[in-house]
């Protein structure tokens, strides 16, 4: 089928069309105008803008641990709303069904779950799966697992922990690797209730910069599009901003996404001794060009905390609101689900304006992503929020009036004139992401893309523009007419497929064998145990 | 070999469903009550949001009830199995697990943990006098901690309570023992099951191990009463946001633990229809009351009292399944044992979904 919108105003950075024009889709792809010009099917664009759809790289999306979230707070669902149930499961407050619905509404077409443990692979990629509309990925987690440790420990080659981190990312399905807070969950084992850097994890004797620096080596060398994903170590601390800024440093040339930075970047000054460090951390990532973030931007109202960084969510037990929380010590980092409600107060204002602070003075759009760390800062639902708030300094001059000046004291917040561009929007949630997770097919308007489109009426109200976009495409789908879904479809869970090793799996074979009392069957697991027709679709590692 | 059957008369697949899906679509009040692999779940929940239906685990609602309410009302601290293999040097045996547990008690007290300093493990039991652990290997028996004829409940509190150095009316037995071993411990496990332990005496016993991690570590290690039924409640939660004992009554999901306690449901006379799923061997029911019965089972003759019956497969024998293993505390895929034309569970309903209303947006 041959579908023209047409008379949009085209924001398409990568292939340099900005302005009017029409954009031709044939059956899934995006297609130069044809020469005969006959669409089966006419989009009226007209005071519309034209997008690539939008790509999420961070946002907890599905697995044990939100699933456990889920479970932990049935009272969240209370708040939302019912409607008529017109389509299947549309009710289902955070629920995988509502997440694909959302997403699609506002235009974002692929969502990346950052933080896969490895032997819960399946279950991650069942919830995925349930997931409509949108294409789905997730990042496996290594770094707190006994077997790299005693490699590390042990010297191995890094031949050796190239084909471990090869056999992990393509058992589990993954598009790349994360590591989170490296050592501190094994440590956190050992009864060790703080880590930063440079300490090392008991009974390995290995550093948690070594880890990084290792993770970090073996998928460069792989070729893994996406540089090693890092949340680091003291998130959330006050001064935690030097851990940001010593892991920043430790970049040394290679690749390195650093998660979430907000969650770092807080100083020591003023009498409460918690300030904003975002301007120093803005400037050490603008002179880093190896290095990228995302943002894990604060916004108010109740939320729950969903992380694999056990040593930590165990410490913030104790502010969980309402007033209980999960702590699991996994097979390798385990996880944490605390629920949080970040409120108009001295510290609730300062994360948000050092959130805002690190969005508008880190310079290229190309190295700065936009995350809430669904759910850790805020729901993704606040997207559209998020956008004016960037777009708009009138906006956050506005929210900026209600809060306390205290803390907008010790922010540069208030002093920033910057307003993000619908182009730099669509580099920062679009072109960069598909760039930075190596998604040659996507995230932006060249002919023989991937038909995923976004467009987006007009209106002086951005919250309401790209809360609700007028019409999606996926895969040339029409899913989504006037912020509604109009159709619904499985997207797949885009994935990574290096060989692995055959040493290496006989040798974890013969470890959970000894280790476990099992057999590596127990934590494999064939395509069609997702029960979709194509569950996956496959992405190129660097040659 | 017949596979369906209306009343006591064979008939085809696909009427039997038909009939199934008419019985449900005129249905005030329909009930599941599931046994089943994750995509058996998935199409039973898919079913029950078209018809209205509350769901619950067929057999052991109660007690994964009492699970689930841990996490739903109080969290908890929780450690997976292989690294309660690997690093538990202390293990404590929370009163009576299930029989599914016991091979892997027994395999507990055969190795010891090799990420923990300590190159062994000891083993307690928490229950009232004369309470037996699963039968340990090596010859090695449990320690007893027990106050009498107290409930599990009052002998966790005694336990805890003596941790932090009070007195109690009735002091626990071998506590000193206990008490030797906690110090000297690195990473005590605590298992647990809601199979006979109550609601009150889980929060109590998450009370104890939070305790102990104000200084060293402790966890515990949840053996859910049933592996299906907690694979149920995951899958559930992860569609609706709720675990089991959810109902569409009202066209959106409602999580309610007593309303939707679908045993409950039955006996008060509130359910007009049960669609029974179980991918095992399921014993005729007595017919009690006016109840309309539609039951998917291994089965080779129509179920006693069913309006209709549906054979289907066993998960993991007769065709491929994914299914809740305790032994690795997340979902597994098992292949086929002995391969069968039955057809899985969630063919099945699904089949009977299609004749439900053809406005399916979106099948599961």
């Amino acid at each position: 089928m041959l579908t023209k919108i047409s008379g949009g105003d085209i924001i398409d950075p990568v292939n340099g069309r900005l302005g009017k024009g029409d954009l031709w889709i044939r059956d899934d792809k995006i297609v130069a105008a044809p020469a005969g010009g006959a669409a089966d099917r006419t989009i009226d664009a007209a005071g519309c803008i034209v997008m690539a759809g939008a790509i999420d790289i961070h946002s907890h999306i599905g697995g044990g641990n939100v699933n456990t979230a889920r479970l932990l707070l049935p009272e969240q669902h209370a708040a939302h709303q019912a409607r008529p149930a017109t389509t299947p499961l549309s009710n289902a407050g955070w629920s995988t069904f509502q997440t694909g619905c959302l997403y699609a509404k506002m235009g974002f077409t692929t969502v990346v779950e950052p933080a896969m443990s490895p032997g819960a692979a399946l279950h991650t990629h069942l919830e995925l799966a349930d997931i409509p509309i949108i294409d789905k990925a997730t990042l496996a987690i290594l770094g707190n697992d006994d077997f790299l440790l005693s490699m590390i420990r042990d010297d191995a080659p890094s031949k050796m922990i190239e084909d471990y981190v090869a056999w992990t990312v393509a058992s589990t399905r993954a598009l790349g690797v994360k590591v989170i807070n490296a050592g501190a969950a094994a440590a956190f084992k050992e009864n060790v209730r703080t880590f930063s850097l440079d300490e090392v994890v008991p009974s390995y004797g290995v550093s948690s910069r070594k880890i990084v620096k290792t993770l970090q080596a073996a998928v460069d060398s792989l070729g893994v599009p996406h540089p090693l994903h890092v949340h680091c170590n003291n998130l959330g601390s006050p001064g935690s901003a030097d851990t940001a800024a010593a892991t920043i440093a430790a970049a040394e040339g290679l690749p390195l996404h650093l998660a979430h930075l907000q969650f770092y970047g807080y100083g020591t000054e003023g009498k409460r001794r918690f300030s904003s460090a975002a301007a120093r951390l803005a400037e050490l990532v603008n002179a880093t060009p190896e290095v990228t973030i995302d943002i894990g931007q604060v916004m108010f109202g109740q939320t729950v905390t969903v992380s694999s960084d056990v040593m930590r969510q165990f410490s913030a037990r104790g502010s969980a609101h309402p007033k209980k929380s999960v702590i699991h010590d996994g097979d390798g980092n385990g996880g944490g689900i605390v629920p949080y409600s970040y409120g108009k107060d001295f510290y609730g204002t300062m994360q948000w304006a050092i959130g805002l602070e690190l969005f508008l003075l880190i310079d290229d759009p190309w190295r700065v992503f936009f995350t809430t760390d669904h759910p850790n800062g805020a729901p993704f639902t606040v997207y559209p929020a998020l956008f004016e708030l960037l777009m708009s300094r009138e906006a956050r001059a506005e929210t900026i009036a209600e809060l306390p000046k205290s803390a907008m004291a010790l922010s540069t917040l208030a002093s920033i004139d910057r307003e993000y561009t619908f182009e730099e929007i669509a580099i920062m949630t679009r072109a960069a992401p598909a760039k930075l997770l190596g998604l040659t097919d996507r995230g932006h308007l060249g002919v023989g893309v991937t038909a995923d489109i976004a467009v987006y009426r007009r209106d002086e109200n951005i919250a309401k523009m790209l809360g609700q976009a007028a019409y999606v495409f996926k895969d040339g789908d029409l899913v989504v007419q006037d912020g509604e879904i109009t159709h619904y479809r499985w997207g797949k869970a885009l994935r990574l497929n290096p060989s692995p090793d055959k040493a290496m799996v006989r040798r974890l074979d013969d470890y959970h064998q000894q280790r476990y009392g099992l057999s590596l069957d127990w934590f494999n697991f064939p395509d069609s145990a997702i029960a979709r027709e194509q569950p996956f679709g496959e992405v190129a590692c660097r040659m | 070999m017949a596979v369906a059957w209306i009343g006591n008369r064979e008939t085809l697949v696909e009427r039997a469903a038909a009939h199934a899906a008419a019985l449900l679509g005129s249905s005030r009040c329909p009930v599941f009550s599931l046994d089943t692999d994750i995509h058996g779940t998935r199409a039973a929940i898919a079913l029950a949001e078209r018809v209205g239906a509350a769901y619950d685990h067929a057999a052991d609602g109660a007690a994964l009830s009492r699970e689930t309410a841990l996490f739903t009302d109080k969290g908890a601290m929780t450690v997976a199995p292989g690294e309660t293999r690997r690093r538990a040097d202390v293990v404590v045996i929370v009163g009576e697990l299930p029989q599914i547990h016991h091979e892997f008690v027994g395999e507990l007290a055969e190795t010891v943990p090799d990420l923990s300093a300590k190159n062994q493990r000891e083993i307690f039991l928490v229950g009232s006098k004369g309470a037996s652990a699963p039968p340990l290997n090596n010859g090695r028996t449990a320690t007893l901690l027990s106050c009498g004829e107290a409930s599990l409940g009052a002998t966790l509190a005694a336990m805890r309570a003596q941790c932090r150095g009070r007195r109690t009316s009735q002091p626990v037995s071998n506590f000193d023992d206990f008490a030797k071993a906690l110090e000297a411990a690195h990473f005590p496990v605590f298992l647990f099951s809601g199979g006979a332990t109550e609601g009150l005496a889980l929060e109590m016993l998450q009370g104890l191990i939070a305790d102990l991690n104000r200084k060293s570590r402790a966890s515990g290690l949840h053996l859910p009463a049933n592996e299906n039924g907690w694979g149920s409640a995951l899958a559930s939660t992860w569609m609706t946001g709720f675990p089991l004992r959810t109902g569409f009554a009202r066209g959106f999901p409602e999580f309610d633990p007593w309303r939707y306690d679908v045993a409950r449901m039955i006996a008060a006379g509130e359910a007009d229809l049960h669609l029974r799923i179980s991918s095992s061997i399921v014993q005729p029911q007595k017919k009690k009351n006016r109840m309309a019965l539609i039951v998917l089972a291994k089965t080779q003759e129509p179920i006693a009292g069913a309006a209709v019956t549906i054979a289907i497969g066993e998960a993991g024998v007769d065709h491929e399944a994914v299914v809740y293993s305790s032994r690795t505390g997340s979902l597994r895929s098992v292949d086929v044992r002995a391969a069968s034309e039955l057809p899985s569970a969630a063919t099945v309903i699904r089949l009977v979904a299609s004749h439900v209303s053809a406005e399916a947006a979106l099948s599961c």
